[in-house]
């Protein structure tokens, strides 16, 4: 849908798509992305941001190479697994020091967005 | 002795594959696009005159099977094949199993692709020629512990590459000895994915030099000549991003003698067709980097420099009727620039971004071309690459290019995947590509990290209330579902008409602007 409006007395064109839960809108030049409901996932907040130890598929696309196993002490920037998506590699770093928990994926695997890939727990943590 | 040419298979995908439909139209040639069951929803699909399904998404069952493609092209009684750029379209085997088939390969023989598309024997035909290469490893000795030893030789930083590739697959660069290791197996994988063979070689890694390179053409008659350079200096992970003919970098007399180095090599692998000669030009040196041995996926620059089509001459090309007459090979004519559109976040780094699409709006206007293989409705998978379209410009000069493609990827809208076309005109604006001085670290020097999304703006806030109350609106009038993006289109201007930007009831409302 497009449309054109006035706000502060400047006219604007704008052109805009309700996308199922997503909103697009393209004004002056710019492609905004909005969520239609905003508490089920809040705008700008990358996971890789905190460490959760919680490594998921950032894209979707395929597991070329696991590089941990399952009870392998990782450190934090280790790699642990490589991806592929669109003829590109992507590695999979630790986001914490901590124990390989669960491994959920193998090689050769073709995962979607958002899944679980391995998780890590902090070592302290157990012990405490 | 002409060879008739009544049915195209194209073995590719993606614009590259509209672009050969559109060669082929032109000529009343028929066309079979060879496709694989994750392309149903492309442009190309809708457009063929026929189409056969060659195989699953994996693009090694499909893409790149020679078999596959064979087979597909004689099931739909093609009489030549035209392997677009990626892909089979550098692959010698692939070539000669047309020959065998009785199918003629739109491109160079399968003996030049041997010689000049290997990137190994490309160099000891330059070296013969005494042309400039850069210092480095390409033996056959594939160890890594060894190829290791010989990067510490060349001297640090080192570029692994792929032997059988192209277009920054399979290429990582070593800065040191730590990590080297990985990076070396890790080039080695995506070259087997990519083009079938892990052979890999080393480079020492030229720090601040620019890339120029030459489209060559070698007509009917054997002849060899060259149509002036491109520059594509602006590249992420030896992917090109940014291409523009001419280089503003070269003098007159670089121009004069690389373009001879050029002629050169591609005479000696008795070239024919459309191909290209990379170069590296650092200190006013130039290095021969690697031979194309097939279309560019920059090529429009220099069409529309040059005033040529090159898909239409390597057509002509391989049915054996085209002569070229050097002295009427003119002087190129104003500046092009064209911009590759990725379908991937730049607020994330430039992860892959698949889906969908929404609305896709390309603006014309004058001296605006785009090439795009996905369209409104279609789907952005993640099996292959991200490139969804390209935007070339033409003007005057230079400056004017630059100013007039920000303002078309302003224009332009993508919905349903997010593009580069933010970090595109962020590029665009840098002072050092304005003034052209760019070397291949632009993008490391300026663009290493991703860029931040900037907050929304009082007006923008308020514009996106004012759109969700005519949203409401509207889909309470007419009944329509505005969540399904196929309903709002189908409903509302019927499929085809939105999303071609020929036909577009938008196109009236831009020429307003």
């Amino acid at each position: 849908m497009e449309f054109r409006t006035k706000i502060d007395g400047q006219e604007y064109r704008v052109i805009g798509q309700v996308m199922g839960p997503q909103i697009w809108m393209h004004i002056n030049g710019r492609t905004i992305v909005l969520e239609r409901n905003p508490q089920r996932l809040r705008r700008g907040k990358n996971a890789s941001e905190t460490a959760t130890g919680h490594i998921l598929a950032p894209m979707p696309g395929k597991i070329t190479k696991v590089m941990i196993e399952t009870s392998e002490i990782v450190e934090k920037g280790q790699p642990l697994l490589v991806m592929e998506a669109m003829k590109m590699e992507y590695t999979l770093k630790a986001d914490m020091n901590g124990k390989v928990v669960a491994l959920n994926c193998k090689e050769g695997e073709q995962v979607s967005l958002g899944k679980l890939l391995i998780e890590i727990k902090s070592e302290s943590d157990n012990k405490a | 002795m002409a060879k008739k040419i009544k049915r195209i298979a194209i073995a590719n995908r993606g614009e590259v594959a509209v672009r050969i439909i559109r060669a082929c139209e032109e000529m009343g040639i028929e066309t079979v696009l060879l496709h694989s069951e994750a392309d149903i929803k492309t442009r190309a699909y809708r457009m063929a005159t026929k189409s056969i399904c060659i195989g699953p998404a994996a693009s090694a069952e499909s893409y790149l099977s020679i078999k596959a493609n064979i087979e597909g092209a004689l099931a739909g009684a093609a009489d030549a094949v035209h392997p677009g750029f990626g892909f089979l379209s550098e692959n010698a085997d692939f070539a000669e199993a047309c020959k065998k088939a009785e199918l003629i390969f739109i491109g160079p023989s399968a003996e030049s692709i041997r010689i000049l598309g290997d990137k190994v024997k490309c160099k000891e035909l330059a070296q013969l020629a005494g042309l400039p290469l850069v210092p480095g490893y390409q033996g056959s000795n594939q160890d890594v512990a060894f190829l290791l030893k010989e990067a510490e030789k060349i001297g640090f930083p080192v570029i692994v590459k792929a032997a059988a590739g192209g277009g920054g697959r399979g290429m990582k660069l070593l800065k040191g000895m730590l990590g080297g290791k990985e990076l070396i197996e890790s080039a080695q994988r995506e070259a087997l994915s990519a083009f079938g063979s892990k052979i890999v070689f080393l480079e020492k890694y030229l720090d601040r030099a620019k890339h120029i390179e030459f489209q060559i053409f070698g007509d009917s008659s054997g002849q060899v000549v060259h149509f002036n350079d491109r520059e594509c200096s602006v590249q992420r992970r030896h992917q090109k991003i940014i291409e523009e003919a001419t280089s503003p970098s070269l003098t007159d007399d670089l121009r004069r003698r690389m373009g001879e180095a050029a002629i050169a090599i591609g005479t000696m692998g008795h070239y024919r067709g459309a191909g290209t000669v990379e170069f590296l030009l650092q200190d006013n040196e130039f290095y021969l980097l690697e031979v194309n041995t097939r279309l560019q996926v920059e090529h429009p620059v220099t069409e529309e420099v040059m005033g040529v089509d090159l898909v239409k001459a390597q057509i002509l090309t391989a049915m054996g009727s085209l002569i070229l007459d050097k002295r009427k090979i003119g002087s190129p004519k104003g500046h092009s620039i064209e911009c590759r559109i990725y379908a991937e976040n730049p607020f994330l780094g430039g992860i892959p971004s698949t889906g969908n699409l929404g609305l896709v709006q390309w603006p014309e206007g004058p001296g605006r071309r785009f090439e795009y293989g996905f369209e409104t409705g279609d789907q952005v998978t993640p099996f292959y690459d991200s490139m969804i379209a390209k935007v070339i410009v033409w003007d005057e000069t230079r400056s004017r290019a630059i100013q007039k493609m920000i303002h078309v990827l302003k224009d332009s809208v993508v919905f349903g995947v997010r593009t580069n076309i933010p970090y595109l005109i962020q590029i665009l604006k840098h002072p050092e590509f304005v003034e052209g001085s760019m070397t291949t670290r632009f993008i490391e020097k300026h663009f290493a990290e991703s860029l931040v999304e900037p907050p929304l703006s009082k007006s923008e806030e308020k514009l996106v209330e004012e759109f969700k109350k005519v949203n409401r609106g509207q889909g309470d009038s007419s009944g329509l579902n505005f969540s399904d993006p196929k309903s709002y289109m189908i409903g509302e201007f019927g499929r085809g008409n939105l999303v071609s930007h020929s036909q577009s009831p938008w196109q009236s409302f831009w020429r307003n602007v």
